[in-house]
């Protein structure tokens, strides 16, 4: 008995060993090294690219600017292919000589893009003397959103947030930088840009504000829950669409404006490592998401705005401030810690 | 290798055995486990149930403080209640109040009254600081209208309390509060009308509380809180707190998968495992309950946990295992030993039988079995003894037959003495003798005179009397070493194997004419008879059997045509008369 059974294990070790031994060799295949957000490569559509490209895709998430500027900035950038970044950051990444300038025509369906993204020229921060180092892929701007039964006439101007006749009814964003650019813009400054002799007058400005809102929040669903539960007017949609969506979700009857003088709005762009492998694997990624079906399931599935469907609530002409790098953040933070936390104007 | 077959039953035997320990073993282990677990579930719920009701008293502790600041005279009189502004004593005499207070309770991080112009003006505030208290006045009070905590205390009702959401205090200048998780409770002061006029706010330091909560709870045990979107407030790991504060949602339901039915409210408890959260290796038994807090229809609401590192469970667990392993060991060894018992008590009896055969067969001798046994091995040895004698007897009856027949093949059924087969084998022995001895030897012919006449008168059976006395008489004639030989009928052959001279041969012949010439008593009838001798020596008459034969049956026939009743040897011309 004993001797059949290690007879009977023998033979099938022999044959597991037979099997692995004429398994044929994996073949060597082009790897593709993505560094991005959630909802940017989706499984589904990773998969499609790697039968498409005949490709091995391997793809990196990160959920803040710091962790991608920290994996980016790691090894030169050799750790890469091809990164999502806001205009901001990318800006930054050229400076610091971890991208490649595009080669535009490995990437044909750019044509496909909005006008706005097009004319990358008027995109801050993404093209340099070398040529075009990113490609837009999805934004969202930060508009104003209004309660349509206490607000009778859509506000034209963020300045309406410091109306007197919606105080009280007014939701804020708690964060500085966006904070001082949009109440600079209001003073007929730059947003991204505020000169010393200039942040006296942005402070009180924000003070006035301060004064003016109910509140400040810092999550979308809390934003939406304030809105409801205290009968709000007014509210700076800091996620713009996503709380639009969360607030007609929630049974409320709001409308979303891009004011006059601009929203200030994030820009997600590809952009390609330096220390990259296979560039013309990489700029096909790149003209792989611009396929409608692949920025259409980025909409549809993330609430995001991609860059060759207009969006429903938005139209071509509104104006969007790409975001830029501020003149000082850590003065900015510091002195909005300060008025949100209730100082009187007579302490600055 | 080769096993007999005791070893194979018992390594069978013990097989079986230690299988089916194995099994029960297993099941056992793996039963007490689940039980272990459940208690560990239950248990872990338990304490959290209780964990839960000691932090919504606490809270409620701390309302009833806001609602005993908001309501005694000391405070009415800091809002100035009806006569303008507070004096400056008033002032004091409600900070005074705040730091009584705040000495008694170190969890609470601040204590305020606000008021409800001015754009939240605060009008008292007494901050923990270190292990002081701060008084903070003048230009540093702040402005806090845009809090939750102020506007939504200012719509409350008399005797109402608010509760705010845990968060981090951000608000700069708040001393030991800042960068803290904060629990804020207040309570609104009303001066006469209806509207309340300002708020009293009792910030809570959450770590110090539930730190004073989970002094009562077993030191293995973890604690978990998080807001009604799952985000954690308390965790294990301070890194994994208050996520959301620094931009990222690190959320209960995305580590235990069940609290989100908690999150949507289609529970209230949960007991979950989880594998290898990050913080513990081994993974966890966690308890999830669902608190309700603030007013009624705020629906808000906190998610309370506790977990327990499955090691601890596994602990418990492995000494159960380890138990089960050891008795398993010691029945396995049972079982081992019994199996060999068993199997020596079958192959004993079965070795001894073996042995038997073996000798009976080698030795063909016979030894009884002693195995007694009324089963199927005791028949087996009964039968095999049984066989034994059987077959002994059968071969003594065989040997006898043979023995009978090999007789009957060479000797005369009447008279006994050797027939013509053997006469012929002991003469031709008797040549060769001769032949090498240089000897000689007498063959001797000896035929009854007139035997038929006998037969006619007395009739055979007289015949075969005087035939049988006849040979015996002839014997007598002999030495022992001689043959007397019936060939058939009246004619006998008489071999004298070894003879000095040819005269020794006619004097036995000579003694057989002699003895057979006396009368012989037959049935009571006396009766006499004479015989014919004829004599042949080797080697003087023939150097071979046949001739030697032919020349004593010649001298025979001499001596019976010369009348009978004589010895005729061959040289003799004629037959000598008796």
């Amino acid at each position: 008995m004993t001797k059949s059974l290690g007879l009977w294990m023998f033979r099938l070790t022999v044959a597991c060993t037979l099997l692995l031994t004429l398994a044929p060799p994996v073949r060597a295949q082009d790897v593709l090294r993505i560094l991005t957000w959630p909802g940017y490569a989706d499984a589904d559509l990773v998969k499609a690219f790697e039968k498409q490209f005949n490709a091995r895709v391997e793809v990196t998430f990160v959920s803040t600017d710091d962790v991608l500027r920290e994996r980016l900035g790691a090894n030169q950038g050799r750790d890469f292919d091809v990164v999502a970044a806001n205009t901001a950051e990318i800006s930054s990444f050229i400076d610091r000589k971890l991208l490649l300038p595009l080669r535009l025509e490995n990437i044909p369906n750019i044509r496909r893009q909005l006008p706005r993204f097009r004319e990358v020229q008027s995109i801050g921060g993404i093209v340099r003397k070398e040529g075009v180092y990113a490609i837009p892929y999805t934004f969202a701007e930060m508009g104003l959103i209004y309660d349509r039964k206490q607000v009778k006439q859509a506000p034209t101007s963020m300045a309406a947030m410091w109306d007197p006749q919606y105080q009280g009814r007014v939701l804020a964003f708690d964060g500085s930088t966006h904070a001082f650019s949009i109440a600079s813009l209001l003073l007929h400054g730059k947003p991204f840009h505020i000169e010393d002799r200039q942040f006296k007058a942005v402070v009180a400005h924000l003070i006035a504000l301060r004064r003016n809102v109910l509140t400040f929040y810092t999550l979308p669903e809390e934003s939406v829950d304030l809105f409801r539960q205290n009968g709000a007017a007014l509210l700076f949609a800091n996620y713009g669409s996503q709380q639009v969506k969360l607030l007609r979700d929630a049974g409320v009857d709001v409308g979303y404006v891009i004011p006059d003088e601009g929203a200030l709005a994030w820009l997600d762009c590809w952009a390609v490592s330096r220390g990259v492998r296979n560039q013309r694997l990489a700029e096909s990624w790149i003209n792989y998401t611009l396929e409608p079906q692949v920025s259409g399931a980025l909409t549809k599935r993330q609430g995001l705005s991609n860059t060759i469907e207009a969006s429903a609530l938005t139209r071509d002409t509104d104006k969007l401030i790409w975001l830029e790098p501020a003149e000082d953040d850590k003065r900015r933070a510091s002195l909005w810690a300060r008025i949100i936390s209730g100082d009187a104007p007579g302490r600055f | 290798m080769k096993f007999g077959i005791g070893f194979k039953l018992s390594v069978l035997l013990a097989s079986f055995g230690l299988l089916a320990m194995g099994i029960v073993g297993y099941y056992s282990y793996a039963s007490s486990r689940a039980t272990l677990l459940q208690a560990t579930q239950r248990d872990l719920l338990t304490a959290t149930q209780v964990l839960g009701q000691n932090y919504q008293s606490s809270v409620d502790e701390v309302g009833n403080d806001a609602q005993f600041l908001a309501t005694v005279p000391v405070t009415g009189a800091a809002i100035g209640s009806g006569r303008g502004a507070a004096t400056r004593s008033e002032l004091n005499a409600l900070a005074q109040t705040f730091e009584a207070l705040l000495k008694i309770h170190p969890e609470y991080f601040q204590i305020r009254l606000i008021s409800a112009d001015q754009h939240g003006l605060e009008l008292v505030r007494v901050d923990r600081d270190g292990s002081g208290l701060v008084r903070v006045e003048g230009l540093d009070l702040q402005e806090k209208a845009h809090y939750p905590y102020v506007f939504k205390t200012l719509r409350l009702k008399r005797g109402q309390v608010y509760l705010s959401d845990i968060s981090i205090n951000h608000e700069l200048g708040a001393h030991a509060g800042v960068l803290k998780p904060t629990l804020r409770v207040a309570a609104p002061v009303f001066n006469g009308g209806e509207r309340a006029a300002a708020v009293v706010v009792i910030n809570i330091d959450l770590n110090r509380m539930f730190a004073k909560l989970k002094a009562d709870l077993p030191a293995s045990y973890q604690v978990y809180l998080a807001n009604q979107w799952g985000d954690y407030l308390v965790h294990p790991d301070t890194t994994q707190a208050f996520g959301f504060d620094q931009g990222r949602r690190i959320l209960v339901q995305e580590t235990f998968e069940s609290v989100s039915s908690l999150i949507s409210g289609t529970s209230t408890f949960v007991v979950t495992n989880v594998q290898t959260p990050a913080w513990s290796p081994g993974g966890e038994v966690a308890a999830f309950l669902r608190l309700p807090f603030g007013g009624v229809g705020e629906g808000r609401f906190v998610v309370l946990g506790l977990s327990q590192p499955m090691s601890e469970v596994v602990r418990e667990t492995t000494r159960v295992a380890w138990n089960t392993v050891q008795v398993i060991l010691v029945l396995g060894c049972i079982a081992v030993l019994l199996a060999v018992l068993v199997s020596r008590a079958v192959t004993g009896p079965l070795r001894a039988m073996a042995h038997a055969v073996t000798l009976f067969s080698r030795e063909q001798k016979v030894s009884q079995l002693g195995y007694r046994q009324d089963d199927e091995l005791g028949q087996l040895a009964r039968s095999l003894n049984e066989m034994q004698t059987t077959i002994v007897a059968n071969m003594a009856e065989i040997n006898e037959s043979r023995g009978t027949l090999r007789h009957l093949a060479q000797h005369d059924a009447l008279t006994g003495l050797p027939n013509r087969t053997l006469c012929d084998d002991r003469v031709q022995q008797a040549l060769s003798q001769a032949k090498r001895d240089m000897g000689r030897l007498a063959l001797i012919f000896v035929d009854l005179d007139d035997f038929k006449s006998i037969n006619d008168t007395y009739g055979h059976h007289a015949g075969d009397l005087l035939l049988c006395s006849a040979a015996r008489r002839m014997e007598g004639c002999v030495r022992n070493a001689d043959t007397v030989g019936r060939l058939g009928g009246d004619e006998f052959i008489v071999l004298l194997a070894s003879i000095d001279r040819e005269q020794d041969a006619t004097l036995v012949a000579g003694k057989i004419r002699e003895a057979l010439s006396q009368p012989f008593d037959l049935d009571g009838s006396r009766l006499s008879i004479t015989c014919s001798i004829g004599v042949a020596i080797y080697p003087e008459h023939g150097a071979d059997a046949i001739t030697l034969s032919k020349s004593a049956d010649a001298a025979m026939y001499l001596a019976k045509e010369g009348g009978g009743n004589r010895v005729q040897p061959v040289w003799f011309g004629a037959a000598t008369p008796g």
